[in-house]
């Protein structure tokens, strides 16, 4: 279990400029740089790949997107109005939800049979617009869940402590770590159930990281979080970029995005109506047009 | 009135076999319903499967009880299996209402008039317990009892006590150990937040399938002492009712801890049988005006369960975890 997934506070760049200027940008961002900011424009390194993705609600069509890559190892933000269909294309992706037709591709494999918790445990996991932090659990044994591979989980052996004692002491010690930097340690005893609404997303993520994925999708993190914990949630999202996991996250504040972000998708009525770096995208009419709720560019009625 | 007898028949109630039978079938059904949020309102099925495999193996077959226990259990376990392939994946409610007709068909089944030759139907199946009985270390004599007053026992009852309590025990120790486990506490955010067991990479189909065999094991545990302690099986004493009874121990007791269902159960049994027994004596008071008398005469054990039944009301309104739960995790539930 590596300790130094996710840099500790102090050694995490604070302000934007020394992060602006780290290893990062070069190794990991500079080839996106070069990508051409249209809808579907393929990348250099994408983690995943999706295809002909459709997915109706009655009459409503929330998603339909022909193509579209999300780059390996940079922070992609997923923005669009209200009813968009982000978080449709979020469950779609982990599972939570089928798929009228489409197809995509996850670190290389093709996703056949969409199980969520099968995908969770290929290394994709995610987080809920509301958040499903387990109330009745503590703080520590909701971040223990996110453990992967657990011996003691497996029925044959739960009763023997002592095969599963020595993995749940590196996992909770891995979890307090995690606690620590995400300011919950304080909490750690506390039932879930008594943490404030930022607290329960801070949580999620914590929880969802304990697992080391290659892929965290976060839907809406900063929704309802007070601004002192939002930027505190912003930092950590860096902060996973730097330490190589792939980020998504949805966002419907264009203001947010410009800030962390590496490359930014704008869904409106379900399909991808731009994609680029932050600045370029909003900047972009369609996008503004989108926002502002006015008839997509070339569309007719 | 003599509180001495009553307070004696309550105790006796408290600790005799039905109490055992009704801890056993509430301590799986905690499995299911406490720990991972199953609504499984056919737990009788499985004390009824246990029973009738033991006494059906035994009576109809003429095997030995040693290979009769085996069968009941696993009969109780099939059930689970055939029960969850099918509806896990589907809603609670869709469970909830699959498992109280299964229950009802194969109690349906097994008394009708077809099913005489192997299960006695309508008649009811009963066989030698004597296997079991020859281990009886306590004399058993015509006058051997054991206790004082009306708290007092058989020396045959007294060995169905002792083993049936230590089975008691045995598998709420079990029930501790699995649940204090990782294990454990995929079943609780099961039961919490099923979504959020499965983002967190928890085969959710997996992990219920398996509460249900074990809860329904011990259910059919509660079953195999019930055909022992009477030496047979009846389709009447496997009524829904039955698995509202153990619901009754269960949230009298507390659900979702160690000790809830086995506390449950005596208390059940000793509301039960003191305010039975306390009607019983009122009833025979001279004082009372004939009519009522008459009313109680033969309704103090429909009375006492309508009791019981207001006493499980009140105590949803003022102690809704039970005698054993925890306040603050219930008012979590308020959100
Ligand atoms: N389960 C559902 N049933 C019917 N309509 C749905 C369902 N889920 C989402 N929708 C509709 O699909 C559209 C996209 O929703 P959603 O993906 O939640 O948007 P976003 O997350 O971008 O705000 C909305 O119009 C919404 O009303
Ligand atoms: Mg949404």
């Amino acid at each position: 279990m590596p300790a130094d997934r996710i840099p500790s506070k102090e050694s995490a760049p604070d302000d934007r400029s020394s992060f602006m200027d780290s290893a990062r940008r070069t190794t990991e961002v500079e080839p996106i740089l070069t990508v051409h900011p249209k809808p579907g424009v393929a990348k250099p390194n994408p983690i995943l790949t999706m295809d002909g993705l459709r997915r109706s609600f009655g009459g409503l069509t929330a998603v339909d997107i022909d193509h579209l890559e999300i780059e390996r190892g940079i922070v992609t933000a997923l923005i669009g109005p209200n009813g968009a269909g982000k978080t449709t294309l979020f469950n779609l992706i982990t599972g939570f939800d089928r798929a009228d037709r489409g197809r995509w591709e996850f670190n290389g494999q093709m996703v056949t049979s969409p199980s969520p918790d099968r995908l969770a445990r290929r290394g994709m996991v995610r987080t809920f617009q509301l958040t499903k932090s387990l109330a009745k659990l503590s703080v520590l044994q909701n971040m223990l869940l996110g453990a992967p591979h657990q011996i003691g989980e497996q029925l044959w052996a739960a009763p023997f402590r002592p095969l599963w004692r020595n993995q749940e002491q590196a996992n909770t010690e891995r979890a307090d770590e995690l606690l620590e930097q995400f300011n919950l340690a304080h909490m750690r005893d506390e039932l879930a159930g008594t943490l404030s609404g930022g607290q329960r997303k801070l949580l999620e993520m914590a929880r969802a990281l304990m697992s080391d994925p290659a892929l965290v999708m976060l839907d809406e993190p900063m929704a309802g979080v007070n601004p002192a914990l939002a930027q505190s949630l912003l930092g950590h999202i860096t902060e996973l970029a730097l330490s190589g996991v792939t980020v998504v996250y949805i966002e419907h504040d264009m203001d947010v995005v410009s800030g962390i972000s590496d490359w930014v998708v704008v869904l409106a009525q379900g399909q991808v109506i731009a994609e680029g770096g932050p600045w370029k995208v909003i900047h972009d009419e369609v996008v503004i047009d989108a926002y502002l709720g006015r008839r997509r560019a070339g569309t007719s009625s | 009135m003599d509180f001495d007898i009553i307070f004696g028949n309550a105790a006796r109630a408290a600790f005799g076999p039905e109490a055992i039978i009704l801890a056993l079938a509430a301590i799986g059904l905690n499995i299911h319903f406490g720990f991972t949020g199953l609504l499984n309102f056919g737990q009788v099925g499985f004390i009824m499967l246990g029973a009738y495999g033991t006494s059906v193996a035994v009576a109809t077959f003429g095997w030995s009880l040693w290979v009769g226990i085996p069968i009941g259990l696993f009969l109780a376990l099939a059930l689970a299996v055939a029960l969850g392939i099918p509806t896990l994946r589907l809603h609670a409610v869709m469970f909830a209402i699959v498992t109280i007709a299964a229950a009802e068909i194969i109690r349906i089944l097994i008394g009708s008039t077809d099913a005489i030759g192997l299960t006695g139907g309508p008649l009811s199946v009963s066989f030698d317990a004597g296997a079991f009985f020859d281990l009886n270390p306590y004399a058993d004599g015509p006058q051997d009892r054991y206790g004082v007053g009306t708290f007092a026992f058989t020396g045959q009852q007294m060995w169905v006590i002792t083993v049936g309590w230590l089975l008691v025990a045995l598998v709420s120790f079990g029930v501790f150990l699995i649940i204090r486990s990782p294990w454990g506490r995929v079943l609780k955010s099961i039961r919490e937040d099923q979504d959020a067991a499965r983002s967190l990479g928890k085969n959710v189909f997996s992990y219920k399938m398996q509460a249900l065999m074990i809860g329904g094991v011990i259910g059919g545990m509660a079953g195999v002492i019930d055909a022992i302690k009477t030496s047979g099986a009846d389709p009447n004493g496997f009524r829904p009712q039955v698995t509202f009874y153990t619901y009754t121990a269960l949230l009298l007791g507390g659900t979702a801890t160690y000790l809830g269902p086995v506390l449950g159960a005596i208390l059940f049994w000793f509301l039960r049988e003191w305010i039975e027994s306390f009607l019983r004596q009122l009833a025979a008071e001279a004082w009372l005006p004939g009519a009522i008398a008459d009313f109680l005469e033969g309704s103090e054990g429909i009375i006492s369960v309508g009791m019981v039944g207001l006493a499980l009301v009140l105590l949803m309104l003022f102690r809704p975890q039970g005698i054993t739960g925890n306040r603050i995790e219930m008012q979590l539930d308020a959100r």
